[in-house]
């Protein structure tokens, strides 16, 4: 570099730049510091997390058949919901003119497992294996009653889009502890159905956009446009590039721009993720043993399993947030096949990912999060017969696990009424549960904050209490 | 000490100069006003600083908030000075950190200074100022240089040298048109000898119909522009004819308050054109849902709220949407002035849930000028054809009286038979429990398709089936005309609780004798498209559930006597089922279905003749409306603005749908100047107030925005927020200047343009030094002119244009380029993007399919908005995907490879690299690319399956005689050139 640019890369990366945040982020790719980028003075305190894996189950899979067990219900099969416990509440569109609420108990068992004898949903036998190490909450709840608010409210703070998501947020404040890959992944599955993904889910809303999300995808490119053209090799690429920064260099010794320091310095990071990610998602490597534990399914490119087994070998390359999402989970009817199918598709390797990050000494430092944007209603939608039922969204309660860095395993949280329709201990909001992750990961959810047209925004809006009671 | 504290923070400020507005207000606006501003629900300690008297007045403990005069007993100084976190302002239970120092010795002076409070700058008029003195008048061309300069010889720095003239042209090319200058325009431009040669080629690109084109992108933005609906479902609508709408509005240079009060009240203009009608889809481009299950409600006043936010951010750059809950913490906007705005949009006869497979009500046909010329045509056909048909009427009533006459005798029965797909003559006893069932998919009916039922009936109870094809229980899905509680009754529907259409006559049938009854519907997705007759007649109907909107592919049997589990009990005869909507003739002609006679109704008998008679003219004149039927179906529609029977708006608590509050009726904020009385309490009156002399902000706005696009960022750099959280504008003279000479010019675009590329500010060099860097990194004095790497539409068209790629096409249909595989897919299960071929996949960015939940990728990577909302803020980064991007996405491979052609054909890194950058290479640049070259030949020629694979990019068609390794080398360099950081970069 001519002795201008280092001047200028040197003033420009470590001295304050009014520039944007997209040129400070090269400051943050070429620090030595273990962390890069990030708000200073965050974490505001010691984290026990220092990433997040979220397993988004897409749809509201339903809670009384997998962790709110209602031995009682079954004397209700077939009644009409009583009004004093739907009490009036707001029901979505597709069940608010049915004229009966028949109550339908689950059709699957449920056993007790661990210490503390949980019960846990016979759908799930290899989550109850690891429930000493989860702590399951009953009592969250949430405002929205479909799935575009709901999903957008869990993931980002409000019911109507246009805010930073969760893993753009952590980006925002926390950095990112490796310079080979993106800071904030998300990958996605699907049995081959189900409610609708949006990129905003995983989109930077209002900050700049770098911190939104970077999709790795199964098939072609794992992000897009990694690839070279077919023709041009590596020692081609490196030839090309080496070419690229001295010309650009001339300009920068010519304009004295720092934007071009900073192109020069993205353009080698984008290099160095063209090696990084394709080892990344190279599963070849990994023996026989971790297919036993995350099961066959995750040699397939694009399952839930496969996606689970590479959020593990993103954690152990330091990549701050790990979205996934697994789609169809929105039992309206045909629950009772259909429900079986996506716990199998995800039973096994949601158990595989704690068990690996715990043989790896990872799992303290690494907060998981498995569930959906909601519930489902006691009541039956659409005909109940012998074998078929369904259940409609439902907010009022659901409930998720959380496992890893802060995280009390064993505990469960929460309690709903008879009919799971109802919290009657320990309600957990949307926004209580964003500020426990938050706090997880060593931030006080008051204080992320980002000014926006005259306004400071935070991911929990002006609501949110950490729920005391999930932590270590 | 002191005035160390002093130097660090007034940069040009003098000590004594503290101004409320532009020092204090942004201090107490953003550190105070939040407890201690406008909302009352949430003041602390009763003190309220937005307001001078109440920040004066004693508190009840009876300390000051500000003494004036007096800052040591002043509680607000105190409090910032507090050693005590519990009693320090602003308060750390609060998330906040003390003030610095400079900031509290900026209030302390102030208050010393008399603490003089001033009405915020924005909410007075702009008025001009005289033109300030500059030292060196000789540098200034026109009025603006005088404000710029100005403020840099009071900063004593001196402002950059002109550029060179080719730097020059590129940057105006880009500037006015998004696209670069060819090498024999800058030819042109630098041979050009005259004294206005750069004057020339400025009035030349305003007059380019690629000045429309460049213009229009930015107000996609602003509009929220797309092609899809945006909400889960994401289904697309169609509104490009508003974009053509814009585009011509730019091309003609539309005055700009003009553009303003089409798009916003376009509809209700005293001379409403479809050219204005069309403008209106500015406020119904917001994104709608068709998510099934949601509360209709609650996203119909999402969609009010999203037009009242859109027009406060781009006419008024107040961020309203903070009011939405709760009065403004910052600015005196109250709840209730959202709400009133909110009203004017409230009476939209729309619905909350909307449909997802194309345009939504209210809507209009809105062809192209060749589109009506074509209709036109058509429709005189008809005419003439009709006119033959009512010659022929003296001639039909002779020979029709003869016919009559002679089959009198033949028993003759008729009934109308085209379209008929099932019927049952012979009558049928029910008992309530007896069915007729016919094999699944008989007749199968999707929710456009038009339909006939009938029958004759003669019903012993109130409920039961007559003929259905659907399931057979109580809510269940399908068609079928029914009797419930005696009344005769229709269903269609997709799904029982959200998604179908039901209607009913007024009066029940007779119970026990015979009825002839038909239901009609049209296919038109609405139950205006039903009708319900009984004995020959249409009956009054009341409409129970309007939801059709979604399409039905059922195969239920088609059963008589029975459907949505009820039977029939009585008699049924002559069912028949049409695939199509009969005529009232036709019905009554069933209904009379004695043989023909002259007693027949004479509907009947004139069918009847016809159907036989087989004139000509008839056949002619059903041609003629069938094609002209077939091309109004083609003929694009747009969703428009139209109010309906008023909706009463109310305050809404919180923000909820479902909590209203007082009654609010339309009305303009009550910090702003009020509406004139004579103006109507509609969105005209809105559109005409915001653009009236009056109103102090709609011009700053719109001239600030047009400012960012030239220099990178707005005078007011907050260019959605002129309120008090905003910036304080960097030169506010100058602002006002222009915002008053665009009013007097009657608020031209071209003009104010004009007057800010041909100043000595646009002209400077973007060239800095380090230090020239450091005091202003953000340029905002313009001492130089700003390097700004291109916005992400420009940089893909600035791609097609230098390769030779580019279809320039003004106006039309969105069209689809190519995209990575399996993007739509991956999110919804739902079909892919369908990519298009040939010239659509080379027409410019603005005209690229817009799907809201899947961005376009290229463009998001580069940091377009997501057209989600309204956005009219610019920002850029610099990231490794855009890296990547640049150099492996097809769209810039396939224009290396063709630029790389043009290259190789002339021998020549320099013609390629002058098309991209418009200039000539140093030695330097030339030699290393000359290596490079070089390099990448012996690669290729060394392995020339690789070359192969290299050239395979896009579809664009491939020179067969060149030598592929050559032209595998030429396009890794050209691809080199394309990815240079000046490439896409206007400087």
């Amino acid at each position: 570099m001519s002795e201008l640019s280092r001047l200028l890369t040197r003033r420009y990366f470590f001295g304050k730049s009014a520039l944007g945040l997209g040129t400070i982020a090269l400051s943050d790719l070429l620090s030595a510091k273990d962390r890069t980028g990030g708000l200073t003075g965050i974490p505001h305190f010691a984290p026990k997390a220092k990433r997040v894996i979220y397993l988004f189950q897409s749809g509201g899979p339903s809670q009384m058949e997998l962790f709110d067990y209602k031995p009682g219900l079954a004397k209700y099969e077939n009644q009409n919901l009583p009004e004093s416990i739907r009490n009036g509440q707001r029901l979505t569109g597709m069940s608010a003119s049915q004229a009966n609420f028949p109550v339908v108990s689950s059709r699957f068992g449920f056993k007790q497992h661990g210490r503390n004898g949980t019960w846990v949903g016979d759908l799930l036998p290899h989550t109850a294996k690891v429930v000493d190490d989860i702590a399951i909450v009953r009592s969250v709840h949430t405002e929205a009653i479909n799935h575009d608010p709901a999903v957008t409210f869990l993931l980002t703070g409000s019911q109507i889009s246009g805010r930073p998501s969760l893993g753009a947020w952590l980006s925002y404040g926390l950095g990112a502890e490796t310079e080979e890959l993106p800071a904030f992944v998300v990958m996605l599955s699907s049995p081959g159905g189900g409610q609708p993904l949006y990129d905003r889910l995983w989109g930077s809303g209002f900050l700049p956009s770098r911190f939104q999300g970077v999709k790795f995808r199964s098939s072609g490119d794992p992000v897009l446009y990694l690839s070279d053209p077919k023709g041009m090799q590596r020692e081609d690429r490196r030839a090309y590039l080496d070419t690229l920064g001295q010309l650009n260099e001339e300009q920068l010794r010519e304009y004295g721009d720092p934007e071009i320091a900073t192109r020069i310095a993205q353009y080698e990071m984008a290099f160095r993720m063209q090696t990084s990610v394709p080892a990344l998602t190279d599963l070849s490597q990994e023996p026989q043993s971790t297919f036993d534990l995350y099961g066959a399914e995750a040699r397939k490119p694009g399952t839930f399993a496969a996606n689970a087994l590479l959020a593990r070998r993103l954690v152990e390359r330091g990549v701050r947030s790990i979205q996934l999402f697994h789609r169809d989970w929105d039992h309206h009817g045909g629950l009772q096949t259909g429900l079986p199918k996506r716990c199998q598709d995800v039973d096994q390797a949601s158990a595989a990912l704690i068990t690996d990050l715990k043989q790896r000494g990872l799992l303290d430092e690494t907060l998981v999060v498995w569930g959906g944007e909601f519930g489902r209603t006691v009541y039956c939608q659409g005909q109940l017969t012998k074998d078929n039922y369904g259940r409609d969204h439902h907010p009022r309660c659901f409930s998720i696990w959380m496992a890893g860095g802060g995280i009390k395993g064993g505990t469960v949280w929460g309690e709903t009424d008879d009919y799971s329709y109802n919290i009657v201990k320990d309600p957990v909001h949307i926004h209580d549960l964003q500020a426990t992750i938050l706090h997880c990961l060593g931030i006080d959810h008051t204080r992320l904050t980002y000014k926006f047209q005259g306004r400071a925004f935070r991911l929990t809006d002006v609501h949110g209490h950490v729920v005391k009671g999930l932590l270590a | 000490m002191k005035w160390m504290l002093l130097a660090v923070f007034t940069g040009a400020l003098q000590a004594d100069d503290i101004s409320f507005n532009r020092d204090i207000r942004p201090i107490l606006s953003d550190q105070c006003f939040h407890c201690h501003g406008p909302d009352p629900n949430n003041r602390k300690a009763g003190l309220r600083l937005d307001d001078e008297a109440a920040a004066k007045a004693a508190l009840k403990n009876g300390h000051r908030g500000i003494a004036t005069g007096d800052p040591a007993s002043s509680e607000i100084v105190k409090r910032m000075l507090h050693t005590s976190k519990g009693l320090r302002m602003p308060p750390s239970y609060a998330g906040r950190d003390a003030l610095p120092p400079a900031d509290i010795e900026k209030v302390k002076r102030w208050i010393e200074q008399g603490a003089k409070y001033e009405k915020h700058w924005a909410f007075l008029p702009p008025v001009r100022s005289t033109l300030p003195k500059v030292q060196d008048s000789k540098w200034p061309r026109n009025n603006l240089d005088h404000f710029v300069l100005a403020k840099l010889e009071q900063k004593g720095w001196t402002p950059n040298p002109e550029a060179d003239r080719a730097t020059l042209l590129r940057r105006l090319s880009l500037d006015l048109t998004g696209l670069p200058p060819t090498p024999s325009e800058l030819d042109a431009f630098l041979n050009d000898k005259r004294p206005d040669a750069y004057e020339r080629q400025v009035d030349r690109l305003l007059r380019s119909p690629r000045y429309a084109e460049r213009m229009t992108w930015r107000w996609l933005e602003a509009a929220r522009y797309a092609d899809t609906n945006g909400y889960q479902s994401d289904g697309v609508r169609d509104m490009y004819r508003w974009r053509d709408y814009v585009l011509e509005s730019f091309a003609s240079n539309k005055p700009f308050d003009r553009f303003i009060v089409e798009q916003l009240a376009g509809d209700l203009m005293p001379n409403a054109t479809l050219e204005t009608r069309i403008a209106t889809a500015f406020h119904r481009n917001n994104r709608t849902s068709a998510e099934g299950g949601i509360v209709p409600e609650e996203f119909r006043v999402e969609y009010v709220a999203d037009r009242a936010e859109t027009t406060s951010t781009v006419f008024l750059g107040l961020t309203m949407g903070c009011a939405r809950c709760h009065d403004h913490k910052y600015d005196p906007i109250t709840q209730k002035d959202f709400y009133s705005l909110f009203a004017f949009f409230n009476s939209v006869p729309e619905k909350g849930l909307v449909y997802n497979w194309g345009n939504d009500e209210p809507m209009i046909k809105a062809p192209t000028r060749e589109q009506s010329a074509k209709l036109s045509k058509l429709d005189a056909k008809l005419t003439a054809a009709r006119q033959a048909v009512a010659r022929l009427e003296p001639r039909i009533r002779r020979e029709q009286a003869r016919w009559l006459r002679s089959i009198e005798s033949d028993n003759m029965i008729w009934a109308p038979t085209g379209g008929l797909a099932y019927s049952k003559r012979q009558g049928i006893e029910l008992d309530g429990k007896k069915v007729i069932e016919e094999k699944e998919g008989t007749v199968i009916y999707d929710y456009l398709s038009p339909f006939t039922f009938s029958a004759w009936v003669k019903p012993r109870a109130q409920d039961g089936a007559i003929v259905s094809i659907s399931q057979d229980f109580d809510e269940g899905n399908g068609h079928a005309l029914l009797m419930m509680k005696g009344k005769l009754r229709l269903h269609v529907v997709f799904r029982w609780t959200d998604i179908g259409l039901r209607i009913e006559t007024e009066d029940p049938l007779p119970l026990g004798e015979w009825s002839h009854v038909t239901a009609t519907y049209d296919g038109s997705r609405y139950a205006k498209g039903v009708r319900l007759f009984v004995n020959g007649q249409p009956r009054p109907t009341r409409i129970l559930f309007d939801e059709l909107n979604w399409p039905m592919k059922f195969k239920y049997p088609l059963r008589i006597g029975a459907g949505y589990g009820l039977r029939f009990e009585g008699g049924i005869e002559d069912v028949r089922v049409y695939t199509r909507a009969l005529s009232e003739d036709e019905v009554t002609s069933i209904w009379d279905r004695a043989p023909i006679s002259p007693k027949s109704h004479p509907a009947k008998i004139r069918l009847a003749f016809l159907d036989q008679a087989k004139y000509p003219e008839f056949a002619a004149a059903r041609e003629a409306q069938a094609e002209r039927d077939e091309y109004h179906a083609t003929i694009p529609t747009v969703m428009v603005m139209e109010d309906g029977p008023k909706r009463q708006a109310y305050l809404l608590k919180r923000g909820a749908y479902d909590a209203p509050g007082d009654p609010v009726e339309p009305d303009t904020p009550s910090l702003l100047p009020p509406m004139p009385e004579h103006f109507p309490k509609n969105r005209l009156g809105l559109a005409q107030w915001i653009v009236s002399r009056e109103n102090p902000l709609a011009a700053r706005v719109t001239v600030n925005r047009f400012w960012q696009m030239i220099f990178g960022a707005g005078l007011v750099k907050t260019v959605e927020d002129f309120g008090s959280q905003g910036e304080w504008p960097i030169q506010q003279e100058l602002l006002d200047e222009l915002a008053v000479s665009f009013m007097d010019s009657g608020w031209d675009v071209r003009t104010l343009l004009r007057q800010i590329v041909t100043s000595a500010t646009y002209r400077q060099s973007s060239k800095t030094t380090a230090a020239a860097y450091q005091r202003d990194p953000e340029n905002r004095y313009l001492a130089r002119a700003t390097r700004m790497r291109m916005p992400p539409e420009m940089i893909r068209d600035n791609a097609l244009a230098v390769s030779g790629l580019l279809v320039e096409r003004v106006g039309g249909p969105s069209v689809k380029p190519y995209q990575p595989d399996g993007l739509w897919k991956e999110l919804a299960s739902a079909g892919d993007y369908p990519q298009d071929h040939g010239p659509n996949l080379y027409r410019r960015s603005l005209y690229t399919f817009w799907k809201r939940t899947v961005a376009p990728p290229s463009m998001v990577n580069f940091d377009s908005p997501n057209r989600e909302v309204c956005t009219v803020r610019e920002t850029r980064t610099n990231t490794p995907l855009q890296a990547l991007n640049l150099m492996n996405d097809v769209t810039f491979l396939e224009a290396a490879r063709e630029l790389g052609e043009r290259m190789m054909r002339q021998k020549g890194i320099d013609t390629g690299f002058r098309t991209v950058l418009s200039r000539l290479p140093s030695e330097k640049e030339r030699t290393l690319l000359q290596q490079s070259l070089s390099r990448f030949q012996q690669r290729f020629r060394a392995d020339p399956k690789a070359a192969d694979m290299m050239l395979q990019q896009g579809e664009a068609p491939m020179p067969r005689k060149l030598d592929r390794t050559e032209l595998a080398a030429w396009m890794s360099v050209a691809s080199l050139i394309l990815n240079l950081d000046e490439a896409i970069t206007r400087q």
